[in-house]
């Protein structure tokens, strides 16, 4: 086998099934449907056969401020046969939890991780970097961790901030924030970042970025704050399975109480769904369906938001914005009422029939006159009249 | 129901005045020689039959179905046009009583039995068509009970005024042509007639002074009803003014209703027409309307409503078509007291009273405007059930002035009629009900008393 | 017609003076009458700018009526135009067609202080409610003449025009559920608080609270409701122009009873009907008189049967 094989060769080797393989890929198109070239308008099997072709991605992954969730949500998958495909779809180099090396060992496993792939790697940083006291909060080998990262991410192709914390901050950046806790981005400035958000982030939000940028060789779509817009474009409510409890009034107004074992809209509650922007309505977790806070009838807190968080107390409701509302409300003044052919038929004949007559006898008083029909005339004295009929038997 | 002679002269003495000396209406006679079913009476009671089905219909499925009625035009033609504009054409019996018997222009007379069968079936058959379009109507009995009457409310001065007006007063003043007819059917049965015909002159001023009063209430009613909808009436008719020119119209209208319905039997019927009556009918009507165009188009002038009449909207074209109407027809009744053509005076009451339908009719539909994309027209049924109703006044005009004296004519004419039933009385005798004299011979010595 | 004076005068002042002075002390108490103002009026204020369009107020309407949804577009959706006889209140979109500023509007009965249709209705089947204000429906009045969908300025009340025994439905601010202390329909799910039930007295201050504290966020910085039309009952704050919303501007004295007053004042105990009805008898009287002279006069020379 060659020094870095292709990932189809590679799974050969290591004994994965095919079937395994194809579930991945079926998996990873669930993921991302539109918004990665990868998946997108593509079959099982030709995403199979991409991803095959590709060379197993080489990636370090550093910790800074992190509880290693981010970790964990790659790891924590239902079917054991997963995570274990993941770690042989990405070659991880480096991963100071999941690997055997300690001290000085894996110090040495970083350098040649570096030096062997440098500048084809892809970086991944979990946890936020403190900058008070020079950055000295923490410390990586008796440097501090902005320096270690600064270092290893200009030898890299490209950085991916998993979770919150790598991304804005996270949990350490709370106020007041002890360690001036910041992501990735705001240290890192000259090589292309991806912010995958999340308290911990979907997995899968990780893989198709991952497989994207070795695959298809770019970067997905990003929005102005660099996540990935395949997963980061709506917010929780619109694609929420509760959404339906929520149109039609039904809320959970205390926990426990008839309306939240129903299962009912916890937006009362204080679920942040409607401001924060991830996809976990549609993904939930550990390939269960419901397995994510909302469905498990906690509110959504918005870790992925940076002004949600931390920043908003747990019941407080959010406003809802419509930049545009939709066009199926009536209008303030509906069309009522119509005419019938047969309607106007009617009315227009039985006024013609009407006038029409009106005309006809009102000619035959004309001609009646001219007959000579009796006519009475006013103010004509008896007497004349007498005198007119003397003189007609005259 | 004799004009006042033009000379002190008895007319007519007491034997048969000369064949050739002018007659005039000195008294009310059937129609006589005309049988009562003919082509256009079937083809009228057809259409009533047709209505009573539909009537039927409606009230099984409801008035949706069975009208154009809908959300923003609650009312449809039943009552905007049969009820507000038909009984406005029909009050005869209140316009020309008030001026024949309380203004006392004696020589209106000879049409008050027209003016009181045409406002009887007028009103009959609009108050039937009334109860037809009314959604609940077996609650109607509340009309009786004063402790919920709405003083506030117009309808319920109408629907309880219309009631009483037409069952009591108008009914009553409609009963002598038949007690009459009842008393030269059978000899036995004058003097019970007599009784209930001096109880009637007794109670007469009563009565009938309740058979001016009503209507005036009732037909002003019918004007401020469309005065609550306030800016959903175009300013061209809405005015505080509407129950009083409701009124006029009214009865400018109904002076043209029963003067031409008088004029055009005549002339179908072939009697004379007497101009000293008909002339001061005209005279009347055309100084009404003028009067009626002065004060609407005053009123108009001083609110500061009358330039939208100058815009080149559908309001400004009725409008317009109202007043030419209105106002033509009163310019060829003067006219025609000048030119003494009874064609020029038939016209000039036939655009008149369509004029006063078209103004009395606007404020409820044409002009009325509940919201913009809102549109009526009656339907189908709706139009057949309302010319069903008026074809049953029609037709039971029909008949009414055949079976009994309604029509003015001369004494002459009475003889004549006399005359001819004699000649015909064994065919009489067996088709009592459309002979006017069943075992009673008609002569001149036929009255028992006096 | 040659009445004397004397006599006319006799004749009105039998029968007329009592009621004349019926009709003066009438008047007085005309001119004393205001309009009656319900003594606990209760009331609806809706922030057009609060809400967002859900209509969960018009599925729990329905509920709360015991009325079946309004599926009469497409058979499956509840997506009523406009209120009808199965629903009493309805999210309507103002959406301008420049792209300016949109709204939502919740429309159902205003409950108004001078309400259109109880002027209107003529056996008091709409009757306003002494304490709480409320417009009741009574079938049992209820002659189905439609007057108070002409009547009302909002176009509220709405006749069933299916079916043969119809009716009027229009909201009654739940006043079933009042009744067990529970709020309306609508207040109880609105998510967005939007509208909110309460004592007048309490939501106008409330309003006017709102627009102190939000200069510049609504309308002419002016409840609707509160003075239009004499007062009504369901207040409405908006960012845009209450007319565009379908809400009329009609004064404060343009109401019904202002309207109407002539028609109550000359039907006052039927006072002026009765002295003009004896004016009219006494001149029939007059006429009557010469005129069956004259008919009997003229029988004698005719022989024919006089028609009076």
């Amino acid at each position: 086998m060659s020094k870095h094989p292709t990932i189809a060769e590679h799974l050969k080797a290591s004994g994965v099934s095919r079937r395994n393989f194809v579930q991945l890929c079926g998996m990873l198109i669930a993921t991302a449907p539109v918004g990665l070239s990868l998946t997108s308008k593509k079959s099982v099997l030709q995403v199979a056969a991409a991803i095959g072709k590709t060379k197993r991605p080489s990636v370090i992954w550093l910790h800074f401020q992190d509880c290693t969730g981010c970790t964990e949500t790659l790891l924590r998958t239902s079917a054991p046969d997963v995570a274990h495909l993941i770690l042989d779809v990405i070659s991880l180099d480096y991963h100071e939890t999941l690997m055997a090396a300690s001290g000085a060992q894996a110090e040495a496993a970083l350098r040649s991780a570096i030096a062997e792939n440098e500048g084809k790697f892809v970086l991944v940083v979990e946890g936020s970097i403190p900058m008070k006291e020079d950055g000295n909060y923490m410390q990586l080998g008796s440097k501090p961790a902005v320096q270690v990262l600064r270092e290893v991410a200009a030898k890299s192709a490209a950085v991916i901030a998993i979770g919150s914390c790598a991304s804005w901050g996270g949990v350490p950046s709370a106020d007041p924030n002890p360690t001036g806790a910041v992501g990735v981005d705001s240290i890192i400035t000259d090589k292309p970042i991806v912010n995958l958000p999340g308290c911990p982030p979907n997995p899968y939000n990780l893989l198709g970025v991952v497989l994207e940028y070795v695959t298809m060789g770019k970067l997905p779509a990003m929005d102005d704050q660099g996540r990935p817009k395949f997963a980061y474009e709506r917010v929780i409510h619109e694609n929420c399975p509760r959404r339906a409890h929520f149109d039609a009034g039904r809320f959970a107004t205390a926990f426990g109480d008839e309306g939240h074992r129903k299962g009912w809209c916890l937006y009362k509650l204080g679920c942040k769904g409607p401001v924060t922007h991830a996809a976990c309505s549609t993904r939930h977790f550990n390939e269960i369906a419901d397995c994510w806070p909302i469905g498990a009838g906690i509110p959504c807190v918005g870790c992925t938001e940076k002004d949600v968080v931390w920043k908003l107390g747990t019941f407080e409701t959010v406003p809802i914005h419509l930049a545009t509302p939709p066009d199926n409300y009536p209008p303030i003044y509906s069309a009522v009422g119509g005419v019938s052919i047969g309607a106007a038929a009617l009315v227009g004949a039985v006024a013609g029939g009407l006038g029409g007559a009106t005309y006809v006898y009102s000619q035959r008083f004309e001609s009646s006159q001219e007959a000579g029909a009796e006519r009475i005339e006013a103010g004509q004295d008896e007497k004349q009249l007498d005198k007119k009929s003397d003189r007609k038997e005259v | 129901m004799s004009t006042a002679s033009l000379s002190n002269r008895p007319f007519g003495a007491t034997k048969p005045p000369a064949a050739d000396t002018k007659p005039r209406w000195e008294r009310a006679v059937p129609v006589y020689g005309v049988s009562v079913i003919t082509p256009f009476f079937i083809a009228l009671a057809g259409l009533a039959i047709l209505s009573l089905f539909l009537t039927v219909y409606r009230e099984v499925v409801g008035l949706g179905p069975a009208s154009g009625m809908n959300d923003k035009f609650g009312w449809g033609i039943w009552k905007t046009f049969n009820v507000v504009v038909l009984t406005a054409w029909g009050s005869g019996a209140f316009a020309v009583g008030v001026v024949a018997w309380v203004f006392g222009r004696k020589r209106l007379f000879p049409l008050m039995r027209m003016a009181l069968l045409t406002s009887m079936l007028a009103y009959a058959c609009g108050l039937c068509l009334l109860g037809v379009d009314v959604g609940r109507p077996w609650n109607f009995y509340w009309v009786v009970l004063p402790w919920h009457w709405n003083l506030h409310s117009p309808m319920a001065e109408i629907a309880i005024c219309m009631s009483v007006y037409a069952s009591i007063p108008l009914f009553l003043e409609n009963i002598p042509p038949i007690l009459e007819r009842l008393w030269h059917v059978n000899v036995n049965w004058q003097p019970a007639i007599e009784r209930v015909e001096h109880g009637l002159h007794k109670f007469f001023p009563i009565i009938v002074a309740a058979a001016y009063l009503l209507p005036a209430m009732h037909q002003s009613s019918l004007g401020a009803l469309m005065l609550l909808a306030g800016q959903r009436v175009h300013p061209l008719w809405q005015t505080p003014f509407l129950p009083l020119l409701y009124v006029g119209a009214a009865t400018f209208m109904s002076f043209a209703c029963v003067a031409g319905t008088t004029m055009l039997c005549c002339l179908v019927w072939k009697r004379a027409m007497d101009m000293e009556v008909l002339d001061e009918a005209a005279r009347i009507s055309a100084w009404t309307i003028f009067g009626w165009l002065a004060i609407r188009n005053l009123d108009l002038l001083f609110r500061g409503s009358l330039f939208s009449a100058f815009h080149f909207t559908r309001y400004a074209g009725i409008f317009w078509t109202e007043t030419f109407l209105i106002g033509y027809g009163g310019w060829l009744l003067l006219q025609s007291l000048k030119n003494h053509k009874t064609q020029t005076m038939f016209v000039g009451y036939a655009l008149c009273s369509l004029g006063g339908m078209l103004y009395r009719f606007s404020p409820t539909t044409l002009a009325y405007m509940p919201g913009p994309h809102a549109m009526y027209f009656p339907s189908a049924i709706e139009v057949l059930i309302a010319l069903g109703f008026a074809s049953i006044g029609i037709a039971l005009f029909l008949v009414m002035v055949k079976l009994l004296a309604i029509l003015p004519a001369s004494n002459q004419e009475w003889r004549n009629m006399a005359a001819y039933y004699k000649a015909r009385k064994p065919a009489i005798s067996r088709n009592k009900y459309l002979g006017f004299f069943g075992h009673n011979e008609l002569s001149l010595s036929d009255k028992r008393s006096h | 017609m040659a009445i004397t004076r004397r006599e006319l005068i006799t004749n009105i002042g039998k029968a007329g003076v009592p009621v004349a002075v019926a009709m003066t002390v009438g008047t007085q108490a005309l001119q004393a009458e205001e309009l009656t103002v319900p003594s606990e009026p209760l009331s609806l204020l809706y922030d057009a700018s609060l809400c967002i369009g859900c209509k969960a107020c018009e599925s729990a309407c329905n509920a709360a009526n015991n009325t079946a949804p309004d599926i009469s577009g497409d058979g499956l959706h509840q997506a009523p135009a406009d209120l009808n006889v199965f629903t009493r209140n309805i999210i309507k979109l103002y959406k301008p067609a420049d792209g300016s500023a949109s709204s939502f509007v919740k429309r159902q009965c205003m409950q108004c202080f001078d309400p259109g249709c109880v002027a209107g209705c003529p056996f008091e089947a709409l009757y306003k409610d002494k304490d709480d204000g409320i417009v009741h429906w009574d079938g049992s009045k209820c002659i189905g003449c439609r007057y108070c969908t002409i009547a009302c300025p909002y176009s509220v009340p709405r006749f069933q025009w299916l079916g043969f025994n119809p009716v009027i439905t229009k909201c009654e601010l739940c006043s079933h559920r009042l009744a067990k202390g529970l709020k309306p329909g609508c207040t109880s799910v609105c998510p967005t608080s939007a509208v909110i039930f309460g004592k007048r007295s309490e939501l106008l201050a409330d309003a006017k609270r709102r627009i102190k504290n939000n200069p510049g966020r609504y309308y002419q910085d002016r409840v609707y409701g509160e003075v239009e039309n004499g007062g009504t009952q369901a207040l409405y704050l908006s960012r845009v122009p209450f007319e565009k919303l379908g809400l009329p501007e009609i004064g404060p004295a343009n109401g019904p009873s202002s309207t109407l007053r002539w028609q109550k004042r000359i039907y006052s105990y039927f006072a002026l009907p009765a002295v003009l009805y004896a004016g009219l008898v006494t001149m029939i009287r007059k006429n009557q008189k010469g005129h069956e002279q004259e008919a009997h006069e003229q029988e004698k020379e005719t022989g024919l049967r006089a028609q009076l």
